[in-house]
């Protein structure tokens, strides 16, 4: 007889869907507008996304042997973070705001709050976010280790004004067409809609993403914007709203499971930003609706629970006892 | 609705469920045969939900093919029939399927080894819907898909049934016996429906299969001539498909509440093998003392549709197909479809009235580690879930052992089809979960 044969449970079969195949082709979906941004950044930008990864790395490595786990470099989701805070980060910023947003994204926001899966907040934006907040009372390290600063030479981008806020300035913008297809300002990830569309078309094709998400977030955008009287096309182009539909918003572990909730979550997102943008006027309003609306997603999957198939009749009597 | 216009993959559905790879070219053209008889088989007295039964014979008895051995005074179960003609040599505890024991009746096989001998020739339009019910009864017949649910239990309701489902879909990927059946058995398959339809009242009879299996649809569409009681259903091809409250919704729209017999819902859903089975009953007499099963996988040298006696150990089945148990090293050996069915590692146990296959994976088609990891909220295991539950709540809360909440999630509703844990990129053993946790919550 045998002496091995395998017995674990069924299924016995498996899809060859993997965590960290999404996570890389997460990560091939960003490559264009990575590519880019180093186009228009040079090596302001080329440096922030390596140092970032690598902060990221290093960061859940320390953070998990802190919390005497193995590390999970291996399902991508580390480097990922790592390079959506670069993405997220203007080329002028100085480098160790990027490392405390990286940081903050893979320690706290994900590794403290039990590790990929647990976290309430997308991971990037909360390192993005919390490194705004916080920057004014680290001011003391922009002294400090302002010699340690490296100096890549002078990019005219880089002190140009956001395209954000030339809007809110009321100053012109390229034509659609530039905005569309590149023009620099803003963050690592701003310079090109297209090719972050183009990445975000690509996590549709390959089925990680659903497509609930980013339309109704964008179309709420675009339908407010006609409303409150704003260019719609350029407030589709501007403000990271693109990567905020196609890869914030649709982040598996931060936003609702079920489709009715991805329709609530994208068209509560799309009313914040227009609310920040046309009512506050603030810059980071994509960032900041993603981040709210994901401390709701508890409330939106309790509220949008579906019932099971077998739900008409009354639970079998078997229960009490 | 023209038949033979329809393409592979098409047809009705219903919400929910996954694709899989069939892996049913290893036998799916490969005709019917019979397996040599073992020298020994292993009948468990309990291989049917109800009552297990009482040995009717006792140690050194001798046996007749076909002789009843066991039955129990109660509603709920199934005669058993001596699958050989010899002599019992044990009456104990034997390993079954399930990884435990079973109270079986052993007979060494002697003498001639014949193929059974109709005990009668009966007209089954002369015959009762009492007669019809009575010999199905007395056949031991239990649903063959995989639930073994007594037959006669299931037919003899006096709820109104206007629709019976013959179940052809044959979902689990690898398994072919059912196709061959409605294939090589077409004429005894419509003969069956309607010794069933007599028994419970129905008035429709809807033949449901599933679209990769279009030459079954061609013959039995045929044979039916366009006859207006009994029709072919063409249905999609996806997992679960043929589990039987998605057939019931699938093909009459109604729904499958929880804990509502389908007699209640006016529908009774039987198995193709189960409906053949009854046919041979009604008309020869002949006790369930065996069935077609598949035997395959991509390294069995011999693999085929077989019929193989009740009782029949893995080993042998395996040997018959030229598969070296020695050579097993690393491998699955799994009764029943890769998705539902349990793997096994003692070839020691036998085959049981609903056993619907048995399949060799080899070591590199075997998951061997089980490492898996939290919950990464992709949320397709709650697209899928064919009971439109929260697969990853259930598996969240039952491995943390929060029982008291998997209620409130409606772990009962559960059908174990594995769909979550066949989609999860997180590789959680999602249904190895829910099952550990079901006798616990139903101790709460
Ligand atoms: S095993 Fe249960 S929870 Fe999982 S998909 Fe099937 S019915 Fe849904
Ligand atoms: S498929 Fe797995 S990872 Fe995805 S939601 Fe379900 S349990 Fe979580």
């Amino acid at each position: 007889m045998a002496d091995r044969l395998i017995a674990t449970p069924p299924p016995h079969l498996k899809a060859g869907n993997t965590v960290s195949e999404a996570m890389r082709d997460v990560i091939i979906a960003l490559i264009p507008v990575s590519l880019a941004s180093i186009y228009f950044y040079h090596y302001y930008a080329a440096f922030l996304l390596v140092l970032c990864m690598g902060t990221a790395a290093i960061t859940e490595i320390v953070v998990r042997a802190a919390l005497k786990k193995r590390h999970t470099l291996g399902d991508l989701s580390a480097v990922l973070t790592g390079l959506f805070v670069a993405l997220l980060m203007s080329p002028g910023s100085p480098w160790w705001t990027a490392v405390l947003a990286t940081i903050l994204a893979v320690g706290v926001a994900k590794e403290l709050m039990g590790g990929l899966g647990w976290n309430l907040f997308n991971p990037a934006l909360f390192g993005s976010v919390a490194t705004i907040i916080l920057a004014p009372w680290f001011g003391f390290l922009s002294r400090d280790l302002s010699r340690l600063n490296v100096n890549f030479g002078p990019i005219d981008a880089i002190s140009q004004a956001t395209p954000r806020a030339m809007l809110m300035q009321g100053a012109s913008l390229p034509d659609y067409g530039t905005m569309l297809l590149g023009f620099p300002g803003g963050a690592l990830s701003e310079t090109s809609p297209l090719l972050v569309i183009i990445g975000g078309a690509f996590l549709l094709y390959r089925g990680h993403i659903n497509w609930r998400i980013p339309v109704a977030m964008i179309g709420t955008v675009a339908v407010l914007s006609l409303l409150a009287g704003g260019d719609v096309i350029y407030e589709m182009l501007t403000g990271g709203l693109m990567l905020g539909a196609f890869f914030m918003a649709t982040d598996w572990v931060t936003s609702p499971i079920n489709n009715k909730g991805k329709w609530v979550f994208g068209i509560a997102i799309g009313a914040l930003v227009a609310v920040f943008r046309f009512g506050v006027g603030a810059t980071e309003g994509v960032a900041f609706s993603i981040l709210i609306m994901n401390a709701f997603v508890p409330l939106i999957e309790r509220l949008t629970k579906h019932p099971s198939f077998s739900e008409p009749a009354p639970k079998p009597a078997t229960e009490d006892a | 609705m023209a038949l033979n216009d329809i393409k592979e993959g098409e047809g009705k559905s219903f919400v929910g469920g996954t694709h899989v790879p069939h892996y049913k070219s290893y036998t799916d053209s490969i005709a019917i045969e019979r397996m040599a008889i073992p020298d020994e088989v292993v009948v468990h007295l309990s291989q049917h939900i109800g009552a297990p039964c009482e040995p009717l014979v006792a140690v050194g008895d001798t046996v007749m093919l076909g002789e009843k051995i066991a039955d129990a005074d109660a509603y709920i179960t199934a005669p058993l029939h001596a699958p050989v003609s010899g002599e019992v040599t044990a009456i104990e505890e034997r390993p079954n399927a399930e990884g435990g024991e079973t109270m079986s009746i052993v007979i060494a096989a002697k003498g001639e080894q014949d193929a059974y001998q109709p005990s009668v020739e009966r007209n089954p339009d002369d015959m009762s819907a009492e007669e019809l019910k009575e010999a199905i009864r007395d056949a031991g017949l239990v649903g063959m898909g995989g639930a073994a649910f007594p037959t006669y239990v299931n037919i003899n309701t006096d709820q109104p049934v206007d629709t019976l489902i013959l179940n052809g879909a044959e979902c689990e990927p690898f398994l072919t016996c059912d196709h061959r059946l409605m294939l090589e058995r077409a004429d005894e398959l419509i003969k069956g429906a309607e010794i069933l339809m007599r028994c419970i009242g129905a008035k429709k009879t809807y033949i449901a299969v599933e679209t990769n299996k279009l030459d079954a649809i061609g013959v039995l569409d045929e044979k039916l001539g366009g006859r207006d009681d009994m029709e072919v259903v063409p249905l999609a091809v996806k997992y679960p498909q043929g589990y039987k409250s998605y057939l019931i919704k699938t093909i009459t729209g109604r729904d499958v509440p929880r804990g509502a017999r389908s007699a209640a819902l006016g529908c009774i859903v039987r198995n193709v093998g189960t409906t053949f089975a009854a046919y041979e009953a009604v008309v020869y007499g002949k006790p369930l003392i065996e069935r077609i099963i598949s035997v395959t996988g991509p390294t069995v040298p011999d693999p085929g549709n077989y019929v193989v006696r009740v009782g029949t150990k893995a080993e042998h089945i395996l040997s018959e197909c030229g598969v070296d148990p020695d050579e097993l090293d690393g491998a699955k050996v799994i009764f029943g479809g890769p998705m539902t069915g349990l793997a096994q590692d003692n070839l020691e146990v036998p085959i049981v009235k609903s056993t619907t296959g048995v399949l060799v994976l080899p070591p590199e088609m075997v998951r061997e580690d089980m490492v898996y990891s939290d919950c990464v909220r992709c949320g397709l295991c709650v697209q899928r879930c064919p009971n439109w539950l929260y697969p990853n709540e259930l598996s969240i809360l039952a491995e943390h052992g929060v029982y008291g909440d998997l209620e409130d999630w409606d772990i009962w509703d559960c059908i174990e089809c594995g769909v979550c844990a066949y989609v999860c990129p997180s590789n959680r053993p999602i249904v190895h979960f829910i099952k550990r946790a079901k006798p616990i919550v139903d101790e709460l």
